[in-house]
Formats: structure tokens, sequence, C-alpha cells
């Protein structure tokens, strides 16, 4: 179908960094700065496998899959899909790789036009890459609401008339009217009700399994990210602190922020609550116009050094680790 | 530091006088072409000291019953239509709006959500802590300033007194929700009714949130009603829990045993669908369906289209509330028929 090599992966994201310009203060005493929503971020998806982003509010991991299909534009860095670079390039000259990344937003009540019809929702991206059109289009509908498991009855509905859960697979269904190769999710499932939730949690396990398809998949919920993940990548204030195989992560957490962030989810088991032991966190997570020569964790790390406020530690492999599972910390690698 | 989980400690004990009785309560909200019943006959106790957990997703009717017991419920076009509040001899629902004043706030206090929509932007959060306490105490100024401070000190919110004249707007996420919680301690409730606070919050400021609630109500013997859809965080700090749906209480347990073996359908589904982050597992149960139209409900057991038990009677008459066990209650025909052979 097309040249690509087995081992280009199918994203690859290198030194990414989104500054955002600020002002502040009177006219007369203005006061510039910098907040740096993603410092320096690499990382690589290949094809069929799920990477999930996490970390909490302000990491910068929605900035990041902004970045990557240029909603906004990366500072700087290196973003290419499939080998091609696309940091910075133009709507126009964007279109193309559209077809192969796409979006899934968190608030399916705010992402979807109130006043277009679901078919025309779902028909819309089919009719922009031109792919389709009269019958064909809403042949290819019918058989995409089919496939997210949405009833072909509701062709003429508005998207009011749904639940959170619908309209999710609506946004869904959207999204893979292109056929596209990657999908990133921004926070799909934060949005709905634990019932809900596993339902499309379900559905696009699912579709990655009949499609191949390959997912940035970003959300808070590390137990959601448990599930569904192949890799995961852990954000503070727009640097990755560790990434790895879920399954290593979650049995090695190696940074001190992975291990105070997985100690404090709480588990729905009683006895099991009881026996574990919670790493706490003093303070909160700094405004991202704060700068940070060294470690950006430092001002909240129970186990930080002189050197963590010098140096900038670099990724390296974590020891108990599977390969590729790497944090960055001075004390822990 | 790692430090040892501070669970809830063992219930406690329900001999004395309950604080609060809430009976057959029921309310409606009138629609374009209706009347919903949001709440159709909620039961519970709550006794001094302990935390009770209620559960249930978006339109189960939780939170509505809880405006109901502050009087707060938005008329119209919300009616309370029947039932009682009893607390300290009185029904908080014939109370005159003057009468329940002196009560909300002072003593039954509650917490919301989102803490920046609940703090008026245009008052420092002095001026706001302060308020409470000389409405209902009758502190001087200066005590009340006193006050405010040694509620934000409590609360872990360093620098207290300067902190007092600034805005909801200079505070986090967390520091507000913290800044709630001193308001709705300051004049030292028997109750505490907390509405998803911290449902808002990252994970780890939420584990810093409910460790402030647990050893506030040690120290004080607060009891809390903590209303929630996430599960780990009922696991963590009640005593007790009640799940909703569809407006109705399904499910009545202590928590340990909820965990370990619920009895509704609905909790079982709820629990099997939940992704766990100390296991993997290959798909998630989920409960097939959508939450029922509460415009709409169906004859019978509202979760009949969802239940995978459901047997011909559950379309037919709608399942009590029944003992299914040692202090576990549950609506539902089948785990009812179950427990008593």
């Amino acid at each position: 179908m097309d040249d690509t090599s087995t081992n280009t992966p199918l994203l690859s994201v290198r030194d990414l960094c989104v500054h955002f310009p600020f002002s502040r203060g009177s006219m007369l005493r203005p006061e510039h700065g910098v907040i740096r929503a993603v410092d320096g971020l690499s990382f690589q998806i290949a094809q069929g496998e799920t990477l999930a982003l996490v970390g909490e509010s302000g990491c910068g991991k929605s900035t990041t899959a902004r970045a990557i299909i240029n909603l906004v534009h990366p500072t700087s860095g290196s973003v290419r899909l499939r080998g091609v670079e696309i940091a910075g390039l133009s709507d126009r000259e964007m279109m193309p790789h559209r077809r192969v990344v796409q979006m899934v937003f968190q608030d399916p009540f705010a992402s979807l036009n109130p006043r277009m019809t679901v078919g025309s929702i779902i028909g819309e991206p089919l009719a922009v890459h031109r792919l389709a059109s009269g019958k064909d289009r809403k042949l290819e509908v019918l058989r995409l609401m089919d496939l997210v498991g949405l009833n072909p009855r509701f062709l003429n509905r508005y998207p009011h008339e749904f639940s959170g859960g619908q309209r999710q697979r609506i946004g869904i269904a959207r999204a893979l009217a292109v056929q596209p190769e990657l999908i990133l999710c921004d926070e799909p499932v934060s949005a709905l009700d634990v019932s809900i939730q596993a339902q499309i949690v379900n559905l696009l396990m699912d579709l990655q399994q009949k499609l191949g398809l390959s997912y940035l998949f970003i959300a808070h919920d590390l137990s959601v990210v448990r599930h569904i993940a192949t890799r995961v990548g852990v954000m503070y204030l727009g640097r990755l602190a560790e990434i790895g195989d879920a399954a290593s992560v979650y049995a090695h957490p190696t940074h001190p922020y992975t291990e105070a962030l997985l100690s404090a989810v709480p588990v729905p088991d009683p006895v099991l609550a009881a026996t574990r032991q919670r790493i706490r966190l003093e303070g909160e997570v700094p405004t991202p116009d704060r700068q940070y020569v060294g470690c950006s964790f430092v001002d909240r790390c129970p186990i930080a050094v002189e050197k963590c406020r010098h140096d900038r530690p670099p990724h390296e492999p974590v020891a108990a680790g599977e390969p590729g599972h790497t944090a960055a910390c001075w004390e822990r690698t | 530091m790692p430090e040892s989980l501070s669970q809830p400690d063992a219930a406690p004990s329900r001999h004395g006088e309950p604080l609060l009785q809430v009976n057959d309560l029921q309310v409606s909200f009138k629609t374009d072409d209706s009347r919903v019943r949001a709440v159709r006959g909620v039961s519970f106790d709550i006794y001094p000291g302990e935390t009770v957990g209620l559960v249930g997703e978006s339109g189960s009717g939780k939170s509505v019953t809880n405006l109901a017991l502050m009087g707060l419920v938005p008329s119209p076009p919300g009616r309370v239509d029947g039932g009682s509040v009893m607390y300290d001899g009185k029904d908080l629902l014939k109370l005159s709006p003057l009468q329940m004043q002196s009560i909300r706030g002072r003593r039954i206090a509650m917490i919301f959500q989102d803490p920046m929509t609940a703090l008026n932007p245009l008052m420092t959060v002095g001026q706001q802590l302060t308020e409470m306490t000389r409405l209902h105490l009758g502190l001087s100024r200066r005590q009340a300033n006193e006050k405010a401070a040694e509620m934000l000190e409590l609360v872990g919110i360093s620098g207290a007194s300067r902190r007092l004249r600034d805005y909801p707007h200079q505070f986090s996420g967390g520091m507000r929700q913290r800044v709630m919680i001193a308001m709705a301690l300051s004049c030292e409730p028997d109750l505490l009714i907390a509405d998803e606070p911290t449902t808002a919050l990252d994970v780890t400021i939420q584990a810093q949130i409910l460790d402030l609630l647990r050893e506030l109500q040690e120290r004080r013997g607060t009891s809390i009603i903590l209303i929630t859809h996430d599960l780990g965080v009922v696991a963590e700090t009640c005593h007790r829990v009640l799940v909703m749906y569809a407006g109705k209480v399904v499910e009545k347990s202590d928590a340990g045993p909820l965990f370990a073996s619920p009895q509704h359908p609905y909790t079982q589904g709820l629990l099997q669908s939940l992704p766990r982050f100390d296991q993997v597992q290959t798909t998630l149960r989920a409960i097939p369906g959508q939450p029922p139209d509460l415009g709409n409900l169906p004859e019978g057991c509202s979760f009949r289209s969802r239940c995978p038990l459901a047997i011909d009677r559950c379309a037919r008459e709608e399942p009590p509330l029944a003992s299914v066990g040692d202090r576990r209650e549950a609506a539902c025909w089948v785990a009812e028929e179950n427990a008593n052979g």
C-alpha cells in the first residue's frame, strides 16, 4: 500500500516544545514571561499500539495532542507521521495528513455542532476530503454508525437527543470516517458515567482490533489507562517523568512522581485500601510560568537532592523494568 | 513519606439516636410537558460520627436528595412532594425559610463540587469566612477574623491571616476546596454534606482533601454525607453506602460487605464495569443500555431493561428495599429471594 518500512514508527515526536508567551501587570510596568506547556517531549507510537499520556491538569498532555495535529503550532521540535515531518505545517498543507490522524474530544456536548444531524456530522469529513458523495456517502455513514454501535434509525436526529455515551460514539464515528491510522483521544471517557465509560472503552479496544488503529490516549484516570494502554507516559509540567510498557510502569514506578500518583489512586476495595501505602505529596502543582533549570518536580519531591535543582535529569533505563522503560530522575536511575 | 492509609475505623456504634432521619422523601421537577420524579421515596438515617457514601450516576437523584435536606430545591420548577427529614426533633421540611436559615450553615453545612462557582468572586475569602460566623455565632468582627484565620490554618493553608485578604481567584483549585471546607466547618456543624468534593481535583490533591476530611471527622465527630460517583473514593472513606438508581435507594450496606459481595445487580454491574488499576482484565463488563429517562419510567423495576437477572415479576412490580442479610438491604426480587431462600 505505501512505502513505509516496518521500522519507521507511525508517529515520532522529538524534543517537542510548545511555549505560550504572556504579558501581565499594568500597561506601564508590563511583565513578560513564557508558559512552557510542553517542554522537550519525545516519544514514539508504533502501528497498533496505544500510548497513554497521564498527568494532572496543566501538565501539557492535551497541548501535546493539539500540537501533533497543528491545532496549536509547536515552538520547536519535530513531529513525524510515517516519517514525514508535519510540525508547523499550514492548515492547507496539513489537509492530507488529517486523513491519517484524527481526534476524539473530551466533551461530547461541546464537540458536536448542535445544528447538524448525526448523518451530516459523520458525513462531513467524507465531504471535506472528497471521499464519497451522494448515495455512497449515506451508505458509508450508515456503515460507520453500525461500526460504533449507533442505531441507523438515528441518522436524522440531532446531538441533543442523545446521551453522553451515544454522543461520544458519534464523535468516534466522525473520526473514523476518513479511515485514519492514528486517533488522538483527549479524555474520551472522563465526562461519562461509570457504567457508560466501560462501553466506550470496550468500543475503542474493539475498533483497534478490527481496524489496526493506533491511539494516543490522554487521560487522568489511571485505572482506565491501566486497562487500555500498551505503553504509558507520565507527564509533569510539560515534561515526561517516566515512560514505558504499561505493565512495567505500574509494577515498577520509578520516578517519585509516578510513585506518588499511583499511590493516590483510590481503589474500590476497602480491604486492599487498608493495606496500601500512600505517598503524600506536599503542596500543589506550581504554575507553569515557573522556570526550572533542573528537575521540574524538585519542589514537591520527597527525595530531591541539591543536584536536582541545577541539572535537568535525562531519561535513563529503569533497572527493574522492561526494555524501553525509562525515567528522568537523578536519584532513582 | 510513606504513611499507612488512614482507613475509616469500624463503623461508629449505632446505638445512640440517629442525628438525621430521612423518611420517604419525594422530590419532583416540572418540565414542559410533565413532572419528573427525581427522588422517589428515599429513606435513611445518619448517626453521629459516621461517613455515609451516596453513590449513583448522573440523574440518580443523589444531589437532589441532599438539596432537599438543606431546603435548597429550586422552586419552581422543583417541589418536595412528601416525606420528612427529622433533625433534633423537628421536621426540616416543615420549617419556615427563616428557621431553616438558622440550621443551614450552622448545624448542617454543605460543600460543593466546584469551589470556584460556590465562592463569591467579588468578596475576599476573609469576608466570606467571617460572614458565616458573625451571622450564626454572633461573633464580633475581630473575633470572627481570628476564627477565620484559625480555620484556614486547620485546613492547611499557610500564612492564613495574610491570605484572608485574598480573593478566590488567587487560590488554586485544591486551595479553594480547602477554603470551602473551612467555611463549612467554621460553625462546627453536626453534619457536613459534601457533594462530589474532589471530582474537580487531581488525584494527589484529592488524596490530601480526603485525608483532611477524615482528620477533621476524627477530631470533631462530625457526620459526613459524601455524594460521589467514584467507588474508589467511597471504599477509602465511607463507613456505610447507599446506592441510588433512578431516584431510589437500591442498596444499603456497610462499606466492607458492599464491595465484597454486592447484592443488587446494579451495584454488581457498577463494580464489574470499573477498570481496576491493580489488576488486568481483558474486557470490561459494561452495563448494557442507558440510564432510564426519569420522565418516562417503565413499570416494575427501573433497572430491569439493563439487568442480567430480571425475571417476570420485575416487569410487573417495583421491588421495595428489603433485608438481604445482616444490616443489608437491596431493592431486588432476585436478591431478596436468594437471601431468604
